[in-house]
């Protein structure tokens, strides 16, 4: 059954179109996740659902039901906002029995759905104080449990994790993921933190510009990007992209020499696209995925991060461009030193230079 | 950050020496010769002999006192609550405006206030003049007949009030604002989600939230009027028949028409003591009410 879906929805402010021509089919029950940069449109894209923006065209539907036009309180979501939007001059319980005591609910109810959230936000202690009294921690678990109370349809969240400090912001990720499954309910969440989004979702959708550039479940988008920006955006330490030309075609894809590494070449996989030799491409591959060998070609490492655990490598080829290598459990250092990376032909993507992937 | 308290201290008073120093020259000291004054019979000039509490005995059977006090009270009637609620509704519909047009609007609202007493009751004066008065048509309408206000028992206070809110109330407007510029947007928005009409949006986001500006409000309205005096003298004089006679004016009338300082000084003491007791008793009031 769907949650949300949204068909051809624009937004324009003016003479700008802040969100183009979207589509997006959200299951009921699934965790989805807008991310992209500042300034893509996922915000906006979020309060349009919410009912806070007017959609200039397309039509949004929330299990099955046409909201495009209806009032926010109308449309059975709830939102946590990023400043939390507490009441200042209410008690945390008044905070969340607000919108039950708008509908003029029996008081009964309203003592005992505020109660069950607090009890699942486990803010039981906190019921009687005003949000002034209470850490960020606490205030974000008021905002949560007030959207809980409401028993929405589906739950909105406005980068709700980005006022708080990171150890808290680990433990409140997994909270919320807890409370997903707890509930069952339908969650669209908006952060431009690509970790937020690998963790928490469901489905992710990657903004730019207003435009869905892909979505998937975390893993598709990071195994198969479809464009660059996606390869790019997702996945930290980011790709290493390195500019390179089409030397060889070969059966299963092809060679391309990169530049600035003395003519070495790294082999492709391709499918069915088709290249010829002298085309510039760009190649990307993760940290991970490179890897010291005597065959490959030749960096200079500038920089060693070492976590312990893992090694980033910060290097740079003859004609300045930047590649992160990552190794596991690594003990030397390499800096200053000159090193022979490569790649495995499955683990190197291909990009036309407008961005596409190439497969 | 590691502090030497001493230099702290003494930076202190530095800074707060000059100030310390006005406040003693220009107010400290002129009020306490002032409390002393009141009990003695000295004349505007040079001292007195010590009457003791001859002087508040004589107020107390001072009939001009009680029309005075009487006067007052009615005037803050008039002026305080009204002024607060003409203030919060213009300032909520200019909040609405946006960009230019709200500048230009708030400075509209506004200009009344930079124009000096003089020229505000002079305005208001010829406005309402008895012959040729621009709104006395308006006045025949309403009544049947032209009103000479100022020389109308029942006309004078009530206009007076309407003059003084108009003179006032940009100030009011612009505190108003900056209350309501303080409340996110956000709020409206989580309430809009929660299901609130804009009667409830105003009656349970704005009105709680904008409360402390409104007891800031009232409490200087009340202060500023229970001072009343330059429109009052300006405008009617204190007549007809003592019906705009206030206590400040009985102050002025007393000392420097009638040379009598020492029972002026006891009359003056008597508002200051008023003034202060209610708005310190408002404002607690009010804060409570805040607080529930």
């Amino acid at each position: 059954m769907t949650g949300v879906t949204l068909t051809c929805v624009d937004k324009v402010f003016g003479s700008t179109k802040i969100i183009d021509n979207v589509s997006m089919d959200i299951a009921k029950g699934e965790f989805a996740v807008f991310v992209g940069p500042s300034g893509c449109g996922k915000s906006t894209l979020l309060r349009m659902i919410a009912g806070l923006e007017e959609t200039s065209a397309g039509a949004i539907e929330i299990e099955g039901r046409d909201v495009t036009q209806a009032e926010p309180a109308q449309r059975e979501v709830a939102m946590v906002f990023q400043s939390y939007a507490l009441y200042p001059h209410l008690s945390v319980f008044e905070n969340m029995a607000f919108s039950l005591r708008l509908a003029r609910a029996p008081k009964q109810q309203v003592t005992r759905q505020v109660k069950e959230a607090a009890r699942i936000l486990k803010i039981e202690e906190q019921l009687d104080k005003k949000p002034s009294k209470l850490s960020g921690g606490q205030r974000q678990r008021v905002a949560i449990g007030r959207a809980i109370v409401r028993q929405p349809k589906v739950f909105l969240f406005d980068e709700p994790l980005s006022n708080l400090d990171a150890e808290l912001r680990v433990q409140m990720r997994l909270e919320l993921s807890l409370l997903h499954k707890k509930l069952g309910s339908t969650m669209i969440y908006v952060t431009h933190d690509q970790v937020e989004a690998m963790t928490l979702a469901d489905k992710i959708f990657v903004l730019r510009g207003g435009v869905v550039q892909q979505s998937g479940t975390p893993l598709e988008l990071y195994d198969d990007p479809a464009n660059q920006f996606v390869a790019g955006f997702i996945g930290s330490p980011a790709m290493n992209f390195l500019s390179a030309t089409v030397s060889a075609v070969t059966p299963a894809g092809v060679l391309a020499t990169i530049e600035g590494s003395g003519g070495q070449t790294l082999e492709a996989r391709l499918d069915s696209a088709t290249l010829e030799a002298g085309q510039a491409v760009t190649l990307g591959i993760r940290p991970e995925h490179l890897h010291i060998r005597e065959s490959g070609f030749n960096t200079s490492v500038e920089m060693t991060e070492n976590l312990g655990g893992v090694a980033y490598l910060h290097s740079r080829l003859t004609d300045g461009q930047k590649i992160v290598i990552e190794r596991r459990g690594e003990r030397q250092s390499y800096q200053g030193e000159s090193i022979s990376v490569g790649a495995d032909a499955k683990h190197v993507l291909v990009f036309a230079l407008d961005g596409r992937r190439l497969h | 950050m590691i502090t030497n308290r001493r230099k702290h201290i003494m930076v202190a008073i530095t800074l707060i020496a000059p100030f310390v120093f006005i406040f003693a020259l220009v107010f400290l000291y002129p009020t306490l010769r002032m409390i002393e004054l009141s009990f003695t019979n000295a004349a505007l000039i040079g001292s007195g002999e010590w009457v003791g509490l001859d002087n508040y005995r004589r107020l107390l059977s001072d009939s001009l006192f009680y029309t005075s006090l009487k006067n007052n009270g009615y005037f803050v009637l008039l002026t305080v609550v009204p002024t607060t609620v003409i203030a919060l509704a213009i300032a909520l519909a200019v909040n609405r405006l946006a960009g230019r047009l709200q500048a230009l609007v708030l400075a509209i609202f506004f200009l009344p206030y930079i124009l000096p007493v003089s020229v505000v009751t002079q305005i208001w004066a010829w406005m309402l003049d008895f012959q040729f008065g621009i709104l006395q048509p308006l006045l025949e309408r309403m009544t049947g007949r032209p009103v000479a206000v100022f020389k109308h028992p029942a006309w004078v206070m009530p206009t007076i009030a309407a003059i003084t809110i108009w003179w006032t109330n940009g100030f009011n407007v612009l505190l108003f604002i900056a209350g309501l510029r303080n409340i996110s947007p956000e709020l409206y928005e989580a309430a809009a989600l929660d299901g609130a009409s804009r009667r409830q949006l105003f009656m349970k986001i704005t009105w709680p939230l904008l409360w402390p500006v409104t007891a800031l409000v009232l409490t200087l309205q009340l202060i500023l009027q229970l001072k009343i005096f330059d429109q009052v003298y300006l405008l009617s004089g204190g007549g007809p028949f003592n019906s705009s006679y206030v206590l400040l004016m009985m102050v002025y009338r007393e000392a420097f028409q009638l040379n009598h300082g020492g029972y002026a000084s006891a009359v003056a003491l008597v508002l200051f003591v008023l003034i202060m007791v209610v708005s310190v008793l408002q404002f607690q009031l009010l804060r409570i009410g805040g607080r529930k």
